[in-house]
């Protein structure tokens, strides 16, 4: 008899011809609260206000920002991992924000992730072999003996040596670690990774041998992935499509090559001078300051476009009222009232 | 005139129950008053414990120098006593720490820990050492300075807190500042902000910088000359422009080749350098980057390559069999 998960992974994907992921006016707002035996709520971290996008198969989209600015939370949402104020998530058709229990496990069978910290996010007491086949145990898909063949496998496909199924995790650098993660996210076939900041804590040269590697599984496997990183060279490399974030929306979102050739966001190009490039010549010409301060408070983000208290071109109707998304053709959306222009960049 | 500071042949050793990690074998670099000298590699590569044990700040033991000297203004430091280099610390030589969420004391005021250097090293008294705290603070751009002297670190974020480390380390005038990673941990803007203002407080107070980092870009746009380390040893070592246009050494190839960068117009698979960086307590024979170098031939696993004048001239050193030039012939 089929039970009730199998029925939902199999059927909606045989009708269901719209984008992977579709992802609307996400908000999630953490409350902070004040009191010790008697907790009330003093205000909320706007962690995410409002975020909207689609994801295809096959796709890749980055998720760009500074830290705090709500990529991870956007991420977490996405999964269920953290319950969404409100909006929508639609995965291959179906509303993720209204499922429970057993509904939702059989739906994130087709969607894992990877953390950053490839230090904290493995069990330091399983063994590599337990660590990637328990998704597979939780989903109770096949017999022991096969999942233990399936473990091997995973691991090759991953770049790690079969053998090392009875090591633990304090065996192995960083890097080895993060190909772990890798396979344990790989074991149910799913259709959607999230990368969480997956190279984030690694050296270039491992860096580089793990965004390859991302770059195959995706050939291989047909898989989507949200790439959320602060770091924007990575970002371009690896995206087919950008989403800048800052303060936990969306400002701009455009195909990768577009995106870096034509920002439009001042926060984008402000972004984008910061990032030094390894080589001198260029170097010395660029300018790289064009952002002045820190980035505000999310619990008292200001009012209007949320950008303002830092752009160099803010105006006085910036600090009234959020400025909407508009398309700027080529698959280009920005919210911004005085969109950059290529005169407009030379200048600043 | 002589070099500010001359590095020759040091050795840093740690004595581990698992071993001798040769954390530290054998570099010798030398900085010049007001140039910026980067040092790049990848973790665990012995750049940090070089800078430290500049300033004698690694733990001893389990540390030890056991060869090398370290000339600063001509005088060896590795003999120098512990009072000597109370004398120093802080004051010649200062240095800012990748961590500004952990460098400061969490329980001390802004005000104070500003000032303690300059009442130690200049003499000052508390009220004079307030007031250029304030001065330093401005200068370093912490706006409303003396309204925040009284503050505590946790009210400062992360950008400012890396700010007030550079002014501490700035208030005794130093000749050498050693920036370890001082931008890795904030985000891309607050490092533009960073590196901009250590620039012009170069220029302003003429000091001589050691600027470590694993970030090529960074270094790109900082630094006059460039020792690029692997393994305990430097492998490369020349000018910024050279480094860059003219690499010769595969670590080094390898490295810029790795890198994922802003300015690149079609995708390409990013240079993979396979393996791991080498466990220093035992150390591959020869070159020690031979296990992971697509180049290497029995020579480089039997005896290793001396730093050597690539092409005869004095400026790029490089240590390697087969560097680049040699195998395009």
């Amino acid at each position: 008899m089929p039970t009730v998960t199998e029925e939902l992974r199999v059927t909606p994907a045989k009708i269901y011809e719209g984008p992977l992921l579709r992802v609307k006016d996400l908000v999630k707002r953490f409350p902070i609260t004040s009191g010790i035996i008697f907790q009330r709520t003093i205000g909320y971290i706007h962690a995410v206000e409002g975020v909207s996008f689609e994801l295809d198969t096959g796709e890749t989209l980055g998720l760009v920002g500074e830290s705090g600015c709500g990529k991870s939370t956007t991420g977490r949402c996405i999964l269920q991992l953290y319950k969404p104020t409100s909006g929508s998530v639609v995965f291959e058709g179906q509303e993720l924000t209204e499922l429970k229990g057993s509904e939702l496990q059989g739906v994130r069978r087709e969607m894992q992730i990877v953390f950053q910290d490839p230090y904290a996010s493995l069990n330091p007491r399983m063994t590599v072999g337990t660590i990637v086949g328990e998704p597979l145990a939780i989903h109770s898909i096949g017999r022991r003996r096969d999942r233990k063949g399936r473990v091997r496998e995973l691991l090759d496909i991953v770049g790690l040596n079969p053998n090392f199924t009875n090591r633990y995790p304090h065996e192995f650098s960083g890097g080895q670690r993060q190909r772990i993660g890798l396979a344990r996210a790989l074991a149910l076939n799913p259709k959607l990774i999230i990368c969480d900041e997956p190279v984030s804590a690694l050296d270039v040269s491992i860096q580089a041998q793990m965004l390859n590697l991302l770059d195959r599984l995706q050939q291989e496997f047909n898989l989507a992935y949200l790439f959320i990183a602060h770091d924007l060279s990575v970002v371009r490399h690896i995206s087919n499509r950008v989403a800048v974030m800052y303060l936990g929306k969306i400002v701009e979102i455009a195909p990768s090559a577009e995106l870096y050739q034509n920002p439009i966001h001042p926060y984008t190009f402000g972004l984008l001078a910061a990032i030094p490039i390894p080589d001198p010549v260029l170097e010395k010409k660029r300018v790289h300051k064009v952002i002045e301060g820190d980035v505000p408070s999310p619990d008292h983000p200001p009012t209007g476009c949320v950008f303002h208290t830092r752009c160099f071109r803010a105006q006085p109707i910036c600090t009234q009222e959020m400025p909407p998304m508009e398309n700027h053709g080529h698959g280009h959306s920005a919210a911004c009232y005085f969109p950059l222009d290529h005169e407009s960049r030379a200048v600043s | 005139m002589s070099h500010l500071l001359e590095i020759n042949n040091l050795r840093t050793h740690f004595f581990t129950r698992e071993g001798v990690v040769h954390a530290v074998d054998g570099i010798s670099y030398t900085v010049d008053r007001g140039k910026t000298l980067g040092i790049v590699g990848e973790s665990g590569c012995g750049k940090s414990v070089g800078a430290m044990t500049i300033m004698k700040l690694i733990p001893m033991p389990p540390g030890r120098i056991v060869e090398g000297e370290i000339l600063f203004e001509g005088k060896d430091l590795t003999k120098a006593s512990e009072r000597q280099l109370q004398s120093i610390r802080g004051n010649d030589i200062a240095m800012i720490f990748q961590d500004p969420m952990t460098s400061l004391n969490p329980v001390l005021r802004i005000g104070y820990q500003l000032a303690e250097g300059m009442r130690i090293h200049l003499g000052m008294s508390k009220q004079e050492a307030r007031e250029r705290a304030v001065e330093l603070m401005d200068a370093v751009g912490i706006p409303a300075a003396r309204n925040r002297l009284d503050d505590f670190p946790h009210q400062f974020s992360g950008g400012m807190r890396q700010r007030v480390m550079i002014a501490m380390a700035l208030s005794c005038d130093p000749k050498l500042l050693i920036a370890d990673e001082p931008t890795t941990a904030l985000d891309v803007t607050i490092q533009a902000q960073i590196i901009d203002l250590l620039e012009q407080l170069q220029d302003q107070f003429g000091m001589a910088m050691l600027l470590i980092t694993h970030d090529l870009g960074v270094v790109a746009g900082v630094s006059d000359d460039i020792v690029v380390m692997y393994a305990g040893k430097i492998v490369e070592q020349t000018d910024t422009e050279e480094l860059f246009g003219n690499p010769q050494h595969p670590y080094t190839e390898a490295l810029l080749g790795s890198i994922p960068r802003l300015d690149e117009t079609h995708r390409r698979e990013l240079a993979n350098i396979a393996g791991l960086p080498p466990d220093l307590v035992n150390p591959p024979s020869g070159c020690r980057f031979h296990p992971r170098c697509r180049y290497a031939t029995q020579i480089c696993v039997d005896k290793e390559p001396p730093l050597a004048p690539y092409n005869g001239g004095p400026g790029h050193l490089v240590a390697c069999w087969h560097y680049r030039d040699s195998r395009e012939k």
